[in-house]
């Protein structure tokens, strides 16, 4: 529980600044001159919530395959993706812009999950290379 | 063969060395000899039963209620549960890497990221085993001991 605790904060404040990010590119490019308050600055850690939910019902304590990771992790970031836009566009009329905007959030939302992914798998790279040489001293020390 | 023995402290390894010219049966006889006195479980293969030495094992594994012993080419079935072996291997060679599998740290590569969080640690026979990340903290603290 409490090593899933530290994943999804981990995860949460990766995602909330990616979102940032990804807010400054689309906001950009799609309505350059929009203006906002304060409130702008909340957005971010929202959307980062929102995007943690799906995580909350598809992680599970059963041990996967690496193919039903690959799975799990498609679906969760489909789920994201679903809720982060129903959120973001529910009840607006379906006009021209709105889908252009809804599939660049979509676009963003994929990559934005697949950096989080990324970043994860980087981190975990170097906590793989730190227990890689420790294996080794304590193969060396223990002489097989 | 000259036979030397020197003491050395406590807080060193006991360890067995060898110096020969080649690997022959007469070196690989004291080999198993060594290996023997470290010990051996008993398994079944075949509904035969066969004492497997214990630092011949790569890993344990539970599957649906059974345990099975893998070695680096033949796999054996234990009627002992995994909570038993726990108890039964040496607790500094071998370390629980997930609610179904202890490992012999001895018989590992490396290990490698797998996807959500957890790692992929290959053996010497080139099978891989999964790592949970709930295990990561306890091998850590066991391979800095």
């Amino acid at each position: 529980m409490k090593e899933r605790i530290k994943t999804l904060a981990g995860n949460f404040f990766i995602s909330v600044t990616l979102i940032n990010l990804a807010m400054l590119i689309l906001g950009k490019l799609l309505r350059p001159d929009q203006q906002f308050g304060y409130e702008v600055f909340v957005y971010p850690l929202i959307y980062g919530i929102i995007g943690m939910i799906p995580a909350l019902f598809v992680n599970g304590n059963k041990e996967l395959t690496l193919k039903q990771a690959v799975i799990k992790e498609i679906a969760q970031m489909t789920m994201t993706v679903v809720v982060i836009v129903a959120f973001m566009f529910a009840g607006q009329p379906l006009t021209h812009e709105v889908v252009i905007s809804a599939a660049g959030v979509a676009l963003s939302v994929v990559i934005v999950y697949c950096l989080v992914v990324l970043i994860g798998w980087l981190i975990d790279l170097k906590t793989a290379v730190v227990l890689t040489e420790d294996l080794k001293h304590f193969q060396e020390e223990s002489r097989e | 063969m000259k036979l030397e023995i020197k003491t050395i402290s406590e807080k060193e390894t006991e360890y067995i060395e060898i110096g020969c010219h080649k690997i022959d049966d007469r070196v690989n006889e004291i080999v198993q000899f060594v290996k023997q006195r470290q010990g051996s479980i008993d398994a079944f293969k075949d509904e035969k039963m066969y004492k497997i030495l214990i630092a011949d094992i790569l890993y344990v594994e539970s599957v649906d209620d059974r345990t099975f012993i893998y070695l680096a080419e033949e796999c054996y079935e234990s009627r002992k549960r995994l909570y038993e072996f726990e108890s039964v291997l040496p607790t500094r060679q071998f370390a629980r890497i997930s609610k179904a599998v202890i490992v012999n740290l001895m018989k590992i590569s490396y290990i490698k990221p797998a996807l959500n969080g957890r790692f992929l640690c290959r053996l010497k026979n080139g099978e891989q085993v999964i790592i949970s990340r709930k295990y990561v903290p306890d091998i850590k603290e066991k391979l800095k001991r």
